[in-house]
């Protein structure tokens, strides 16, 4: 099912889609050295536009970590908007209520909470797949479009401050991550390095360790995996749980580093972002760092590509789709690099594909 | 009392009709493409972009008629692309799919900045008459009770029903019917009959995305007089549901839109009746309706058995 490329023909995918990008943005009447300066000083120009983006980080990496650890085992967890919305808004009633506890504890728990609710809301989706063998990209996002109505009801009611913007109470002060304020206005949680320690450990996980491969092997052909002993349904619905969970978890951590709160429309589309993250990242828990880390200067730069620049914030949509496109198209591509590498020599790398093997 | 049920009863159900078109449009494109074995869940961008287009074109040459072509043109662009990545890129048809939409979620929202210099909504334009206003252009003057019903039923309604007669004699009575499902059967066989798989898939496609930016006119310039970005709001994924209930047949796929159509009206209606129900609950009813639909549902699901394989 997912079928995995080596790291330069990948390369070749994404600068392919890149040049379309130059190719769009010259329609849209912009260079393309300006379309890239434009998004690097969005992004890094100045310390608070730095703070933004790697505030924007943590979310999009862990998302595209729960998107692509799915996809590792052969399924596609669409639903990341909703389980981290309804898990953010979990994290966030839970740390405005428990004031007295110590932040030792209420951290920890909060964090334990929000993964949770992320992970149950996935799991209608795994029935349904299960009994009724209904694709779980058409129940996640139903289950998406649930979610963001049962948020807003549960913000604007029970949940709520009780003003009508529909947003919860400000967090606990202790429930706050430490941050460290690099300049006025500038700082920094440790909710990025919480995020990367998850993407270290996953990627262990999956890469050196029995399980690990039994996932991979799953994810490869389930039943190829399940005739020599793995548990590959099993395996499945663990691997689509954990998913729910590390989304849920990157709404945790947006509440508790960065808004310290939940309010209406919380998460602007980070969930599926996590989508596009993962397949730049070739569904590779460490390479999904880099695309978040892309993802997250283009996120961060579309407010300045208005001001400087005077185009629609939504070109990033589009570049977002291009390069997804792009990379989907991999097989393709894949197919005319070895004419490429008879031309340009022998380079490092190349497709891993059986047709070398053929040929 | 029973004089007033009876006008009730049909107006709900035409309001459950006109609810439904664009799902009954979108569903039909579904059904056209993965019958011929190639996933589309990019309905949604089509659908999107169909409503983008179809406001362009009746803004351009100042008719809502013409807005209609130009829905269902942009829609058969996107299928178009769909077609491109899937058959001759081979590229992933879900992942595809995802891309497209938001393709669609982008051109769309920087091109209502371009066109109109307008962010979220557009200028409104011309809007298509209700089939009762249709009737009425014919015959000025005092209408009978029967045409004011009709006020309640947007034109794109009965396109849409006329669609689904001609897909149903399509796959029921042609050889093209035929052709398209061998094609999402088995592929290898309809090869080795002399059917040109690639080429009948493509055209399946590009037929799925003409219907599909016809759901979204009927969305735009068909209940709307304007584009509001983002205006489909996940009606594409419903569409796609719907299929799912329809089990691939074209014969369920009109009651099974007229259900989650009927599911929109009555969030509607509960929304006149009881205005002290939270609204974000009302608009979830049909998709909540939709799952639990799709978890009782019983029987057998049984799709095209080559989906998504090449």
């Amino acid at each position: 099912m997912s079928v995995r490329y080596s790291t330069t023909s990948r390369m070749l995918a994404i600068a392919t889609g890149l040049a379309v990008c130059a190719i769009i943005a010259r329609g849209a009447g912009v260079g393309p050295w300006e379309l890239v300066k434009a998004v690097i000083e969005g992004s890094f120009g100045s310390p608070q536009a730095s703070a933004a983006t790697l505030a924007k980080v943590t979310p999009l990496v862990l998302n595209g970590l729960a998107v692509a650890v799915a996809y590792r085992a052969g399924l596609l967890n669409i639903g990341c908007e909703g389980q981290m919305t309804l898990g953010a808004l979990a994290a966030a009633s839970l740390a405005t209520r428990a004031g007295e506890w110590s932040g030792a504890v209420l951290i920890p728990a909060t964090l334990a909470l929000g993964g949770l609710i992320g992970a149950v809301w996935a799991m209608p989706a795994l029935w349904l797949r299960r009994r009724k063998r209904v694709h779980e990209v058409l129940t996640t996002l139903i289950l998406n479009t649930l979610a963001l109505h049962l948020a807003d009801l549960l913000v604007v009611g029970p949940l709520g401050d009780g003003t009508a913007i529909g947003r919860t109470a400000l967090v606990a002060r202790q429930a706050f991550l430490p941050s460290w304020e690099f300049d006025r206005g500038a700082a920094v949680s440790l909710a990025p390095l919480i995020a990367f320690g998850l993407v270290v450990a996953v990627q262990v996980w999956l890469e050196r360790t029995v399980w690990g491969f039994e996932v991979r092997a799953t994810g490869m052909g389930p039943l190829a995996a399940r005739v020599s002993g793995i548990e590959a349904e099993r395996w499945q619905r663990r691997v689509f749980l954990l998913s729910g969970f590390i989304a849920g978890l990157a709404g945790t951590l947006e509440v508790l580093g960065v808004h310290h709160r939940f309010y209406r429309a919380f998460s602007p589309g980070y969930g599926f972002d996590g989508i596009t993250v993962a397949f730049l990242a070739n569904g590779s828990p460490g390479w999904s760092c880099v695309s978040g880390l892309l993802m997250a200067m283009l996120r961060s730069a579309d407010k300045w590509l208005q001001l400087s620049l005077s185009i629609s914030p939504s070109l990033i949509w589009i570049i977002q789709a291009v390069l997804l496109l792009s990379v989907a198209c991999q097989a393709r591509i894949d197919a005319v690099w070895p004419w490429m590498k008879r031309v340009f020599g022998r380079l490092p790398g190349g497709p891993r594909a059986s047709e070398e093997a053929q040929s | 009392m029973t004089g007033e049920w009876l006008p009730a009863c049909i107006y709900w159900s035409l309001t459950a009709l006109a609810r439904a078109t664009p799902l009954l449009f979108a569903c039909l494109g579904g059904l056209v493409s993965e019958s011929s074995g190639v996933i589309n869940f990019a309905l949604e961008g089509m659908m999107l972009a169909g409503a983008f287009g179809a406001v362009w074109a009746a803004h351009a040459f100042g008719s809502p008629w013409w807005g209609l072509l130009g829905g269902a043109m942009a829609g058969m662009a996107l299928g178009a692309l769909h077609a491109l990545a899937c058959l001759s890129l081979r590229a992933n048809q879900i992942v595809s799919s995802i891309a497209l939409n938001l393709l669609a979620a982008g051109a769309t929202g920087t091109l209502l900045n371009q066109v109109f210099q307008a962010y979220g909504t557009s200028p409104t334009v011309g809007r298509l008459p209700s089939v009762g206003e249709y009737v009425r252009g014919g015959f000025p003057g005092e209408a009978a009770w029967g045409v004011r019903v009709l006020d309640a039923l947007p034109l794109p309604a009965l396109l849409a029903v006329g669609c689904t007669l001609v897909v149903l004699f399509v796959f029921q009575k042609m050889a093209l019917g035929l052709v398209i499902r061998a094609c999402g059967e088995d592929p290898d066989g309809a090869r080795a009959c002399g059917i040109e798989v690639a080429r009948v898939r493509f055209g399946a496609v590009l037929c799925s995305g003409l219907l599909a930016g016809l759901g979204g006119a009927s969305l735009s310039i068909g209940a709307l007089a304007q584009f509001v970005e983002r205006m489909t709001q996940g009606r594409g994924y419903l569409a796609i549901a719907a299929l799912i209930l329809a089990r691939w047949n074209p014969k369920g796929v009109l009651p099974a839109t007229l259900l989650l159509g009927g599911a929109e009206a009555l969030s509607d209606w509960l929304a006149v009746a009881w205005p002290r129900l939270p609204h974000q609950g009302l608009l979830a009813v049909p998709y909540g309706m939709c799952l639990l639909v799709l978890a009782v549902h019983v029987g057998r699901r049984r799709a095209p058995s080559a989906l998504g394989r090449l």
